[in-house]
């Protein structure tokens, strides 16, 4: 019954969204209508989906797609999370998020009514496509043809708690930009007053904070789950997340000139369009089965064909509109040596360039299989050399971009900053050369250090502290940038400095870890309902009384045959104790042991990003 | 000049489109999974007939004849489907051992669903806590696995199989 449901709905708001589509040149409504219409159709693909959710949430079995990926057994959150956890649910909720949007953009105050009505049917033709793409090709209410009463079960690398908020977190940042992209192909085709960067600018600051927390936490599960020791590991699905994060970075960063004045509108237009391409070409790869990872769920050649086409009509459509409806000629730059405009122009550059860097790794095996029928894989390597140093410069000029005058080469207490910054050059030197010396080690330190302290003295400097709302407004890209110089930090540390020990143990063996004693206590196997687990503990610090316990092993699937690794992490104020128990060899154990100092600035370092993209998304 | 530039993210989308439904369209599977146990010996296994819990069947007792293993279960829609295939294969190759696996299933389920569709199978071995086909590495029902002279996996497929297959994938290894 809910399967019925929720068809119905789904068919209901794709057909009222071609009805709004065709109502641009046939059965003309007025505003109110139509933003009710618009309404409707939100609500029905809520509706559609929740019923979708209620179908796993009672283990509705009769639902084909309930079968193939739940269990009756399943702790509840589970349950809801199995919804989005395969292929259909997926694309049900990046619908659903779609008309989300649709939904709250119909509330937008303060724009013209024609313009608002356009962005909302671009919203609603992608509504469509995106629907049918569903009901053809991935349809989540199809009916099992016999009656089961038992489920199949989710994938148990997907269960748990972090990956159960992933997806619709992700989600949301990846189609907000379906906002942004409407919005931007309306302002082509009115080629009206400016006012809708402005909304844009809202719409795309939302998206990115969403993204961020996204990303962040993938790459949290990552480390903590994949046992690798790492937290980010240049994977075709992650690289796919980073290029629209990129992007939309230099976009609401070019968004910002409009307050000088120099709206560079072509600029804005084109990454706008960008932004949202690459997060649809971010779908195809990822649903389409041409990258394997934990993403793809099945791979199905037909889904793969309709969703690059739904690709190409977006992509194409937007720069196509681009071409021919080019912006009116803007204000000429008022490009300086070192002005606001300079360093903005500069860091978009040079962003784009790591977009398009990334994009040619990730595609590069595509290319290279087609060309050559030969499987090639880019990994850390080619990105570390490429992206990382392409960045640096952005880095450097990012600390203090936000204290640049618009109109002049004058920067304010500039005498300051360079002290600092000499201050800051010969302390970090003098760490290098006494702890233990890494270029790559050196030039992190020393940049993350600059931008934080850079923007402190900025706040200092040039404005009044208060401790109000308004001040927290007018500092926020400090905070911003103060974030990005924690993350540089945190990446530094535990990438450079990271301390890897290996050891052969027995059990009861007492080994050093970082001058603490550590106790190899013993190994322990229990059977768990789906797998079996092998567990080293470990005590860290016995000479204390208040010695921690550390837990690592691995736990095996025996259904499908998998062997999942589960690292230990003991959480100290300054560093991460990772253990990861590997084999046994002639009755010892091999006991690899990761000291990764400062890993926890990357998480607190993404926070205050996502804070201070919220706190912009209020500020006017 | 402006004009070549807004026209190469068009380009770029055409490039990448092309390549990619070129590399769609040559059916290149990366999420196949290759299986560990092919072209090596057939787990060791011992189980009783459906039919009779005193008629047991062991890894010897299929040594010596080519012998087509099917994962199935009464639940198992997709096992329905191809259910109809086995018997042609069973005119096309009376020499061929069928060895059917019950899968996680109650016997009386089992009996009703051969009774009601036929049972293809020269013995249908009870599996009913899904032990061999964990051996076997079973991912999802249906699994048909095709087994040599030597006692040997030549052969696996995870799904139904389907005329095509048969044609074209099994058959020419029997």
């Amino acid at each position: 019954m809910s399967s019925l449901i929720g068809f119905l709905s789904l068919v209901f708001a794709i057909g009222i969204n071609f009805y709004l589509f065709l109502s641009r040149y046939i059965f003309k409504f007025q505003k109110q209508n139509f933003n009710l219409f618009i309404r409707l159709s939100s609500l029905l693909t809520l509706l559609s989906f929740f019923s979708l959710m209620y179908a796993y949430v009672v283990s509705d079995f009769s639902n084909y797609n309930v079968f193939q990926n739940s269990h009756s057994n399943k702790p509840l959150i589970y349950k809801i999370s199995g919804t989005w956890g395969n292929h259909e649910g997926s694309m049900l909720l990046w619908l659903c998020i779609l008309s989300i949007f649709s939904f709250f953009f119909s509330f937008t105050k303060n724009i013209e009514d024609n313009f608002q009505k356009l962005t909302l049917i671009i919203q609603a033709f992608l509504h469509i496509l995106f629907g049918l793409f569903i009901v053809f090709t991935s349809n989540p209410f199809l009916v099992n043809s016999i009656l089961v009463n038992e489920g199949l079960g989710l994938n148990p690398i997907l269960q748990d708690p972090g990956l159960a908020v992933h997806p619709p977190i992700l989600y949301a940042g990846y189609v907000g930009y379906s906002i942004v992209f409407s919005i931007a192909i309306a302002g082509l085709f009115q080629n009206t007053d400016d006012e809708w960067i402005y909304v844009a600018k809202k719409w795309s600051l939302i998206s990115w904070t969403f993204l961020t927390g996204g990303i962040a936490l993938g790459s949290y599960w990552a480390y903590y789950e994949l046992g690798w020791g790492g937290w980010w590991f240049w994977d075709p699905v992650e690289n796919i997340s980073l290029m629209p994060w990129i992007a939309g970075l230099a976009l609401v960063h070019s968004l910002m000139m409009v307050r000088g004045e120099q709206a560079i509108k072509k600029w804005i237009v084109f990454l706008s369009i960008l932004c949202f391409s690459l997060s649809v070409f971010g779908t195809f790869l990822v649903r389409s089965g041409i990258l394997t990872s934990v993403h793809s769920f099945a791979a199905d050649a037909s889904r793969g064909i309709f969703i690059l086409l739904i690709f190409f009509i977006v992509t194409g459509f937007g720069f196509l509109v681009f071409l021919l409806k080019e912006p009116k000629k803007s204000n000429a730059l008022n490009l300086l040596f070192i002005n606001k405009v300079s360093a903005l122009v500069i860091n978009n550059i040079l962003m784009i360039i790591a977009t398009l860097t990334i994009l040619l790794g990730t595609i590069y095996p595509i290319i290279i299989e087609v060309l050559y029928n030969k499987r090639i894989s880019v990994g850390g390597p080619y990105f570390n050399s490429t992206v990382i140093p392409i960045m640096i410069p952005g880095f450097l000029l990012m600390s203090i971009a936000p204290i640049l005058s618009w109109q002049t080469n004058k920067i304010n207490n500039s005498k300051k900053y360079v002290l600092a910054f000499i201050i800051l050059s010969v302390l970090v030197i003098l760490q290098s050369y006494f702890l233990d010396f890494n270029t790559w080690g050196f030039v992190g330190l020393l940049l993350g250090f600059w931008i934080i302290l850079a923007s402190i003295i900025a706040v200092f400097s040039s404005y009044k502290i208060k401790i109000n709302i308004k001040f927290f407004k007018i500092i926020n890209p400090h905070v911003a940038h103060i974030g990005v110089g924690i993350a540089i930090i945190g990446i530094t540390c535990s990438s450079v400095f990271q301390n890897e020990l290996d050891f052969n143990l027995n059990e009861g063996d007492k080994f050093n870890v970082n001058g603490k004693t550590v106790l190899f206590e013993k190994i322990e196997t229990t059977n768990e309902i789906n797998f079996q687990s092998l567990r080293g503990k470990f005590l860290f610090d016995i000479e204390k009384n208040q010695s921690r316990e550390i837990e690592a092993g691995k736990n095996y699937y025996p259904v499908s045959k998998m062997i999942t690794s589960e690292a230990g992490i003991l959480h100290l104020w300054n560093k991460d104790i990772y253990f990861i128990l590997g084999d046994q060899k002639n009755n010892e154990w091999f006991v690899k042991v990761l000291i990764n100092p400062f890993v926890s600035l990357i998480w607190l370092g993404v926070i205050i990003m996502m804070y201070s993209g919220l706190i912009a998304v209020s500020r006017r | 000049m402006s004009r070549i530039f807004i026209l190469t993210p068009l380009i770029v989308l055409l490039i990448i489109c092309i390549f990619s439904l070129v590399y769609l369209l040559s059916g290149k599977d990366p999420n196949k999974p290759p299986s560990a146990l092919l072209n090596k010996d057939v787990p060791i296994f011992e189980s009783s007939s459906l039919y009779n819990a005193r008629d047991i069947i062991k890894t010897k007792d299929i040594k010596n004849k080519k012998t087509l293993i099917n994962f199935f279960a009464s639940w198992c829609s997709p096992c329905k489907i191809e259910h109809p295939l086995f018997f042609e294969i069973r005119k096309k190759y009376p020499e061929l051992y069928l060895l059917g696996f019950n899968h996680k299933d109650p016997t009386s389920d089992a009996k009703k669903y051969l009774k009601d569709d036929g049972n293809p199978y020269d013995f249908v071995g009870v599996d009913s806590d899904g032990l061999i086909a964990l051996e076997f590495g079973v991912f999802g029902l249906p699994e048909t696995y095709l087994i040599n002279e030597d006692g040997k996996i030549i052969y696996k497929f995870m799904g139904p199989i389907t005329m095509d297959i048969l044609k074209n994938e099994i058959e020419p290894l029997l």
